[in-house]
């Protein structure tokens, strides 16, 4: 991170957050548009003061041309081959097109930036409306989807175990959270600041899904991948946040092997040291947390995770303890010593993990 | 020659593994050349690779090379696509 000697402008926000919330979803721009500027102004000296304690200040980035607190998607086209970024076939402003891939993982590149702005004031996974690109149809029968540091990689799954990667919204999500936390706390991908990183894509993953379908905790499917898997498969999701372990069990594609707490942490080399395995464990305290709390899960368990992965203090080489620590001083941070504090502290407790 | 694949990581987290054992098989003199092609573009330890890309290990007759998505050469590309594809 660039460091910056100048002092942070100070910057106070007078109308109530959830106020100018209501007002930036309101069908006249003009009462929109200047709120939305606000809230996303607000939250983002919020995180800047923040993180200016820890690192020092750093610069606003202005991109030239771009509006705040709009996304800037362009989807490509790798017409099954694997040149990145593949031709483009769809910008911001133009119509859908012929294609259902590419207006999906349009849209879903929308609500995972409507998310970001709207619930925690982040313009775009760089906090400085980074244009989103996303490359679809990539390869043939490509069983996966990847963010490869710059852009989000969608394959169209073989139609034998997997369906095509842009279906399910949380996965389009899941991709872009791993460039937020690239551009944030940036977990090592590996052990257990790996499975960090996999449990805050899946974490914001499932928010998104929350986000766009108006759930509350109790009403969410909490999982991760539901309708990516092929009719002959025998499972619901990849993943479980409600209960690790249970997404599938297949003849070809085995059980899901997710523990979902410390007792059955996976110690293993392959898949950078089990990140997708791990997960289950930091995914189900997140679960554990925002159920207890009830209500919608992306405003105060999110808020709480969100607050650690932005606020400066989670090293790249975090472990599980680590991250549930900072979970419960965020909780306290914010919301005192009430029920979110507790909700947290529990729910760490319930998966095993020690918080100091 | 015997032509092993493991694939790990990926969005899934999935394992799979395949192996080819090309002995008496017409075409095991393209095999061959494409196995040789892929080694020589491995690495000798597993690369960091990218956020659920997928990692892979290719090993040709005790010979071990790692590779990872999207930063596979044509060759191994090919290979391990095969292998995973054709081999049991």
């Amino acid at each position: 991170m660039t460091r910056h000697g100048g002092p942070a402008p100070v910057f106070c926000s007078i109308v109530p957050p959830h106020v100018l919330d209501r007002l930036a979803r309101h069908g006249d721009p003009a009462l929109a548009r200047p709120a939305r500027r606000t809230l996303e102004r607000d939250a983002l000296e919020r995180t800047r003061r923040r993180l200016t304690t820890v690192v020092g200040a750093t610069p606003l980035a202005a991109r030239p041309g771009a509006e705040a607190g709009k996304p800037h998607r362009t989807i490509y086209d790798a017409r099954h081959g694997t040149e990145l970024p593949g031709h483009k076939v769809r910008g911001e402003s133009d119509e859908p097109t012929a294609d259902a891939t590419v207006n999906r993982a349009h849209a879903g590149l929308g609500a995972t930036f409507d998310l970001y702005l709207k619930a925690y004031g982040r313009d775009s996974i760089d906090g400085s409306g980074l244009p989103l690109d996303a490359t679809v149809h990539y390869d043939e029968d490509y069983n996966n989807a990847f963010w490869n540091g710059e852009q989000m990689v969608f394959g169209d799954g073989d139609g034998e175990i997997f369906l095509d990667f842009t279906l399910p919204v949380d996965v389009i999500g899941h991709e872009l959270t791993h460039g937020v936390t690239q551009h944030t706390a940036n977990l090592a991908y590996f052990g257990q600041s790996g499975a960090l990183n996999e449990s805050l894509s899946d974490v914001f993953g499932s928010l998104i899904k929350q986000y766009t379908l108006g759930q509350t905790a109790a009403e969410a499917d909490w999982l991760i991948g539901a309708g990516l898997l092929a009719p002959r498969v025998t499972g619901t999701a990849l993943r479980s946040m409600k209960d690790p372990g249970t997404a599938y069990d297949d003849d070809v594609l085995g059980k899901d092997p997710q523990p979902g707490t410390m007792e059955d942490y996976v110690h293993t080399g392959s898949d950078n040291g089990g990140v997708h395995i791990n997960s289950g464990i930091p995914n189900h305290a997140f679960y554990l947390a925002a159920t207890a709390l009830g209500g919608h899960a992306w405003e105060r368990a999110g808020q709480i995770w969100y607050d650690v992965l932005t606020g400066g203090e989670l090293h790249e080489d975090a472990l599980f303890a680590d991250f549930a620590t900072l979970t419960v001083s965020a909780a306290r941070e914010r919301y005192g010593a009430g029920k979110e504090l507790q909700a947290v502290s529990k729910a760490w407790e319930q998966v095993g993990v020690r918080t100091l | 020659m015997r032509i092993q694949v493991r694939r790990t990581g990926g969005f899934a987290g999935i394992e799979r593994r395949a192996e080819v054992d090309t002995s008496g098989r017409p075409d095991a003199g393209e095999w061959r050349a494409l196995a040789e092609r892929a080694l020589a573009g491995g690495r000798d330890r597993p690369p960091s690779g990218v956020p659920d890309g997928f990692g892979y290990r290719i090993t040709v007759d005790g010979t071990t090379v790692y590779c990872a998505d999207p930063r596979l050469t044509e060759a191994q590309r090919e290979l391990v696509s095969r292998v995973l594809k054709e081999g049991a």
